[in-house]
Parts: C-alpha cells; sequence; structure tokens
C-alpha cells in the first residue's frame, strides 16, 4: 500500500509534466504499441471472418516462417539487401556531412535575410510528395523531350536512354534523395549551432584562431552529441527504403532494377495483386527486428567511446 | 481540488481504456430483424468509381423507392479506379461494416478474395432472394463466374466474350488510302506501319504503352504471368507462354518493328498514351471490342475510329468476371442485399435512376427506352458497366434500336475457352508467385514491347523466372487443372 500511495503521491507532484507526456504517450500507445499485437500476423496465413478483425487474426491458420521464405527465396534476396543497405549508409555519411557543412555555411553567412532566403530554398524540396519529384527528374531525364537529352544533341552527342541504363541511377538517385533532403536536415543542425554560446569563439578569436580552427575546434564538437543521435536514428530505419525515391523517381522501368530494387519495392511488386497481409506483416517485421538489431549495437559501440553521446 | 482532479485523470484514462477496447474488438450484431416499408433496414454499398457530387441526392431516391419495394435503404460509397484495390483490401480484412461490393477479375480480385472469405456464398440466396437474377442472366455467367463450385457474386449482364481488334485512326488510314480489313495478325500490320512511316511524317504507327502484350492464342490463368493453356490444339497442358512458337514470334516482330521506328521509344516505360489520344499523331493500336465500340471510340476521342478484329472472340474467366456485386463475409443483412441486388438487374427503373440519375435533373427521357442526358448529369456520371444489368439502361441518342440484339449476338458468338471455370488455387504457391511478380516487372515490359533483343533477352528472362519458381508454379497449376478437368463431363 505505501509504494502505491507513494506513486500517487509523485504522479500528483509530477501532473504538470505528465499531462504534456500524456498525448505523445496516447499517441505511440494507440499507433505503435496496441499494433504491434498485429505482428503475430506474420507467422499466420491470414483469411477474413465474418466475425471481425480480432477473430480473423485468431481463427487464420499457424504457417511457422513459410511467410518470411519469399524474401530470401531468389537471387533477387541479395540485390535488394545490398541495394537497400548501401543506399542507406550513402544517403546517411553523404546527408550527414552535407547538412553539417551546409548549416555552417549558412549559420557564417553575415546578412540574416540573405540566410533566411537560402534557408527557405533549400527547404522547399522537402515538402513536395516523390511523385512530384518523379515528374520534375522525368523532364530532365525524358528521352525526347527532356532538357538533358536536348542538351547533349545540342553540343552534338547521342542522347541517352536514361531510364533503360542503370549505369547513371546509383548518382541520380544519391543526388536527388540529398536535394530533396539536405534543407531539412541542415536547418536541424543550424538550430544547434546558434545555441553554441558566442562567448567561445569570442575567446578563440581573443587567442587567434582563425575561421577554419574555430569550425574545428569549437562547432564540430558542440555539435558531436546532435550527430550522433541522428545518426543513430538513422541507423534505426537502415533497412527500410524511402519507396517513393526508388519507384516513383525511376519510373518503375524493369530495366534498371538491379539499382533501384530495394526492400520495399520488392515487396510491393510481389504483393500488391495477391495481397497476403502476412506476408507483408513478415517483411515489415523482418525490416523492424534487423534495424532494432542494429540500432542496440550501434549504441552499445557509441557508449564504450562516449557514454555522454548514447541514444538511451 | 488536487485530489478531484486526479479522480479525474484516472476516470479518463479509463474512459479511453475503455474506448480503446470497445473500438479494438468491435462489435458485430447478430443479423437482425427484417426490415419492412416502414422501418427499412441500410445496406451499405461500396462499389467502383469516382465520387459523385449529386450521390446524396440520388440515393435518397433511391432510398424512397427501395424503401416501399423491399424494404432496405441503401448508403453508396464510391471508391476511386486507382484507389479501389488497396482501399478494399484492407476494408474487408479488418472487417469493416458492409454488405454489397463490387468485384471484377481486374478490381479487388474477386476469385482471390472469395477464396480468403471475403464474399458471402450465394448459391441458396440466389434461389430464395435472387430468382430474377438467375432468369435474366445468360446461364454462363452464372457458370462461369463460380469459384471451387461455388457462386460468390453476381455478375452484371454485359459482353461475355473478349475479342481485340486493331484499331485505325481513320484521317491518318485516309491519307494512306488502304484498307484496314486488310489487317489481321501482328505480322499483316508491317505494310501500313512501313506506308505510314513514309508518308507521315510525326505520327507514331504502333500506340502502345508500358501494359502492351502482344496478342497469343493462349487463355492466361494468371493475367500477364506466362502461365496458360493453348486456346487451340492440345488444351490438356499448362505452358509457359514465352516458350511457345507464338509468343516467339511475336516477340521477333515487336523487336523489328521497334527498331524500324514504329513504337516509341519510350514504350516500355510510359504508362498512359492519352497525349496522342488528344493529338490524333497515331495510326494504329490495340484495344479490347464490344458491339458497337466504334461509334463509342470516335465519339469520346473526337475522330473517326475504325476497326477488325485482332483475335477470336472467347469466353474467358476474366471476360466473365469483368463486373460483379458479391455480398459481403461480414452483412448483417444478406437476404436484404441479395433482394437489392435482384432488383439493381431486373428493375428498369431503379437500375437508370442509379445509373443516369433523377429524370428531369440528370437526363430527360426522349422515348421508351431513350434518354439524352442534361448539363446536370456532369454532377452524377457513373461507369455503367460496374452497376449490374447493362442491357436494362436507356439507349443513347445515335444508338441503334437493337443496340442490345447485338449484345446479345456478340455474347451467343464467343467461343469458350478450355479453361473456362477453372480457377487456380496460388494459396501454396504464394511465395514463388511474389517472386515471379517481381521477375515479371523486371523483364515483362521491354520484351513485349519490343525495347529489348528476344535472341538475347528471351532466354536469359524465361531462366531468370524458372530461378523465381516458375516451374513448381506450373505443376501446381497443372495437378489443379487435371483434377478439375476430371470433374467436368
Amino acid at each position: 500500500m505505501n509504494g502505491l500511495a507513494g506513486f500517487f503521491r509523485s504522479l500528483n507532484r509530477n501532473k504538470a509534466i505528465l499531462l504534456m507526456v500524456l498525448p505523445g504517450a496516447l499517441w505511440f500507445l494507440i499507433f505503435s504499441y496496441i499494433p504491434m499485437a498485429g505482428a503475430v500476423i506474420a507467422f499466420k496465413e491470414y483469411r477474413v471472418s465474418r466475425h471481425g478483425f480480432i477473430d480473423s487474426v485468431i481463427s487464420s491458420a499457424w504457417v511457422g516462417l513459410d511467410n518470411f521464405k519469399f524474401l530470401f527465396s531468389t537471387n533477387d534476396a541479395w540485390i535488394i539487401t545490398r541495394n537497400t543497405l548501401l543506399y542507406n549508409v550513402v544517403f546517411i555519411v553523404i546527408g550527414l556531412v552535407a547538412a553539417v557543412a551546409m548549416a555552417i555555411v549558412l549559420s557564417e553567412i553575415a546578412s540574416k535575410r540573405m540566410s533566411k532566403l537560402y534557408q527557405t530554398g533549400m527547404f522547399m524540396p522537402y515538402f513536395l510528395s516523390w511523385v512530384i519529384v518523379g515528374y520534375f527528374a522525368f523532364s530532365f531525364l525524358s528521352l525526347d523531350k527532356g532538357l538533358l537529352n536536348q542538351a547533349l544533341r545540342g553540343i552534338g552527342l547521342d542522347p541517352v536512354n536514361w531510364y533503360s541504363d542503370p549505369t547513371y541511377w546509383p548518382f541520380i538517385l544519391v543526388f536527388i534523395s540529398l536535394w530533396k533532403a539536405i534543407g531539412y536536415n541542415s536547418v536541424v543542425y543550424l538550430a544547434s549551432i546558434l545555441g553554441i554560446d558566442r562567448s567561445l569563439y569570442e575567446a578563440a578569436m581573443i587567442d587567434g584562431a582563425n575561421k577554419w580552427q574555430q569550425i574545428k575546434n569549437i562547432t564540430i564538437p558542440m555539435l558531436t552529441p546532435l550527430m550522433t543521435i541522428l545518426t543513430l536514428l538513422a541507423i534505426g530505419k537502415i533497412f527500410y527504403a524511402d519507396f517513393g525515391l526508388f519507384y516513383q523517381v525511376p519510373r518503375d522501368s524493369g530495366a534498371l532494377y538491379s539499382v533501384t530494387n530495394v526492400i520495399d519495392t520488392y515487396v510491393y511488386r510481389g504483393l500488391k495483386t495477391t495481397g497476403e497481409f502476412g506476408m507483408v506483416t513478415a517483411a515489415g517485421l523482418y525490416q523492424s527486428l534487423v534495424g532494432f538489431i542494429l540500432v542496440i549495437t550501434s549504441n552499445w559501440i557509441v557508449g564504450r567511446v562516449n557514454k555522454d553521446n548514447t541514444l538511451f | 481540488m488536487k485530489k478531484r482532479s486526479t479522480r479525474k485523470a484516472g476516470a479518463l484514462a479509463l474512459v479511453l481504456t475503455a474506448a480503446l477496447a470497445v473500438t479494438a474488438c468491435g462489435s458485430n450484431n447478430a443479423s437482425g430483424g427484417e426490415g419492412d416499408a416502414e422501418k427499412p433496414v441500410n445496406l451499405i454499398w461500396y462499389t467502383i468509381g469516382a465520387p459523385q457530387k449529386d450521390t446524396d441526392k440520388v440515393m435518397a431516391e433511391v432510398n424512397k423507392y427501395t424503401a416501399e419495394k423491399i424494404g432496405a435503404t441503401v448508403t453508396m460509397k464510391q471508391i476511386d479506379f486507382g484507389d479501389y484495390n488497396q482501399k478494399m483490401g484492407v476494408m474487408a480484412a479488418s472487417g469493416e461494416p458492409m454488405d454489397i461490393l463490387f468485384t471484377a477479375s481486374w478490381a479487388f480480385d474477386y476469385v482471390q478474395n472469395a477464396r480468403k472469405g471475403a464474399f458471402m456464398e450465394i448459391d441458396d440466396l440466389l434461389q430464395t432472394h435472387g430468382k430474377g437474377i438467375v432468369e435474366t442472366l445468360d446461364p454462363a455467367f452464372l457458370e462461369g463466374s463460380k469459384v471451387d463450385g461455388h457462386n460468390y457474386g453476381v455478375p452484371a449482364n454485359k459482353e461475355l466474350p473478349a475479342q481485340s481488334v486493331w484499331r485505325f485512326n481513320k484521317q491518318q488510314l485516309d491519307q494512306l488510302g488502304m484498307d484496314y480489313k486488310q489487317a489481321t495478325t501482328l505480322e499483316s500490320l508491317e505494310p501500313f506501319l512501313k506506308a505510314g512511316k513514309e508518308k507521315l511524317p510525326g505520327v507514331l504507327g504502333l500506340k502502345i504503352d508500358t501494359n502492351f502484350t502482344p496478342t497469343v492464342p493462349y487463355d492466361y490463368l494468371i493475367q500477364n504471368l506466362p502461365i496458360a493453356v493453348a486456346l487451340n490444339g492440345d488444351s490438356s497442358k499448362i505452358v509457359n507462354v514465352l516458350e511457345t512458337p507464338e509468343m516467339k514470334q511475336a516477340l521477333e516482330t515487336m523487336h523489328k518493328y521497334y527498331k524500324a521506328g514504329y513504337i516509341s521509344p519510350e514504350a516500355a516505360t510510359i504508362t498512359s498514351t492519352s497525349d496522342l489520344d488528344k493529338t490524333g499523331k497515331w495510326l494504329i493500336d490495340r484495344a479490347d471490342t464490344q458491339p458497337l465500340a466504334d461509334n463509342t471510340w470516335s465519339a469520346s476521342l473526337g475522330y473517326p475510329i475504325v476497326s477488325t478484329p485482332a483475335s477470336e472472340s472467347i469466353v474467358y474467366n476474366w471476360s466473365v468476371m469483368g463486373s460483379l456485386q458479391a455480398i459481403s463475409a461480414n452483412s448483417e443483412y444478406p437476404e436484404k442485399a441479395m433482394e437489392f441486388l435482384n432488383l439493381l438487374n431486373t428493375d428498369a427503373k431503379l437500375r437508370n435512376l442509379i445509373d443516369s440519375g433523377i429524370e428531369g435533373t440528370h437526363y430527360k427521357l426522349t422515348g421508351d427506352n431513350r434518354m439524352e442526358n442534361l448539363p446536370e448529369s456532369k454532377n452524377y456520371d457513373m461507369p455503367t458497366f460496374s452497376l449490374g444489368n447493362v442491357m436494362l439502361t436507356y439507349l443513347n441518342p445515335g444508338d441503334p434500336d437493337d443496340k442490345w440484339e447485338q449484345f446479345k449476338q456478340f455474347n451467343e458468338q464467343g467461343r469458350p475457352s478450355p479453361a473456362l471455370g477453372f480457377n487456380f488455387d496460388t494459396s501454396k504457391v504464394s511465395t514463388e508467385l511474389a517472386s515471379l511478380q517481381n521477375v515479371k516487372a523486371e523483364v515483362w515490359a521491354p520484351l513485349m514491347t519490343g525495347t529489348v533483343d528476344p535472341a538475347a533477352y528471351l532466354p536469359r528472362a524465361i531462366e531468370k523466372m524458372k530461378a523465381a519458381g516458375l516451374d513448381k508454379i506450373i505443376a501446381e497449376a497443372q495437378a489443379q487443372y487435371d483434377a478439375w478437368k476430371a470433374t467436368q463431363k
């Protein structure tokens, strides 16, 4: 009883803060924790019963790991895993370097108005849907009317059939992904840079440090905790590919699959006609599980280097 | 004060948990009392097509009529063509309340969802509450839409067989002065395409997009997967279409046309050719026909179209299952739902009300069974084929008096495919099927549009499909097909 009373007392004492947590906690409960129970569908052959969803789940037959087989059964398994991992690693590394660099440049621009203008301009692509970005890309890469091919023709070169030649796509995809995300990511770092105590820079200047030394010895060390946390979070999603980027932008062109097929597009193409819920759930569970393991491992490694920078 | 707010929070938490429990478990009442004109029951009806502005207005009229006739009202919910598959898939799987829903071979797959348990079996209901349907429909419809020996949906009375035609853009054709009746096979198009290339600069010879597959005399068991039965000759074997001489020849011809510039270099990736439809800068394409199709096409494109057969007229599973209304497995009022479907397929007044809207508002009658759209009809424009018996609908201006006679004749001409009535149960090979779908997405369009050389590419494609498990799928299909054949006759 004493423990319970103590619990209620601390509940009462912290009620303002707890109330602030409540909406977020409820959101997670409803949209993340309760649906987790649905992961059981990954091990069942889901069939509809006439007594609603819960009953359907209960009455469907257990099939063990059968639903996971399609992810590993062909040569494509290697291609999609490789593509998903490599692209995400490249996105994380280049994205981090570019976003931090851009944030530092923006913070050094003297004119506040110009700085805001550049920020907004870079932020814009983040709000575009991939379908629209896909058409932007098409207007550059279309075989007969695309800007790039017209330029090639203009200087007397042969036009390229972009949508059937896989060699260029790793670069195109990285470029487009970077273009779309850099504005958003650099604003996060910019906010952190603006929060750094100015007196540190003043002291450094009095000691005769130049701009580069200031960045290297003050800005980047101050940003390191944020960089680690954002990177850890990104690693948790390393097995999820951005569906729009890999499906809409290459216009679902079969000739490009060797470099554009990722786990998400593979699952979509394989199951869009049959709609086997068990197999879709299995794919999702597999992605989350690998992400979970990777986050725990990398968090542990970060903890070995510096306890303060870990996620939890 | 402090105490009370804690209690309040506690109460709030309780309410929230209770609400969650209720929504999570869902509540499914046992089938309720039967409705009558005084207290009609309400049916929830999901159907395909863009939601219309005046749907509620029209449904209010419909409900007045049906409440009196069968003691039921209907709430119609429309889902647009592009979203229908996905949205219905989730709603049916999660047990969303619904009574009637649209299904077809090409939208919310009828056979697969019948097997997954999404629809109610209606063999008995048809006899007890759906007599009118049984009497009106060509028996081939109900026979051909059986899944494992049972009916799960009411097919719309419409064109029964499917037949491909070559469509010619008459404006361009007239400049060549050639006879379009000479076109039969894919190969026979060459003189037209050659002359077009020479005399009609800027006009595309053969208008195709990424969905194009050359017509070959095989019945595909699953759309666009190369597992099929021959329409002519030995129809007892399931074959890989890509290995048949007909397909090999067709692919070589397509590649020849591609190299000659008769086909768009982007054919393998473009999903629509509506820009060409607008400009009219094309000579030939292929389409599925029905009676009076030339008139319909000419009217919708705005320039004259003529067509000539590209294939035999065949009754396939997928053509029989082109449009069905099914009763949901979780329907609370299956009898009323069947009575409503019965009325929809036999009662001209109800059928036209749902199809064309309110007389005097959306259309006006110009004869016994002839109508003309009024300007308001733009607020209520429904896909006629999806809403039951087409042959009850009023004729449009320009339709000949014997329009429905022509449909009946067209239906009689169709020859049944040897696999008509056989539905491949894919549940044992779903792993292989998912892999095969991926290989298909990769190799199909470049081959079928002639973009790549079949001499080099076809063997590779076949090999990839075999690696994905095509042989196992064919073997499973063959076993089921043999078992099915044994039950026939």
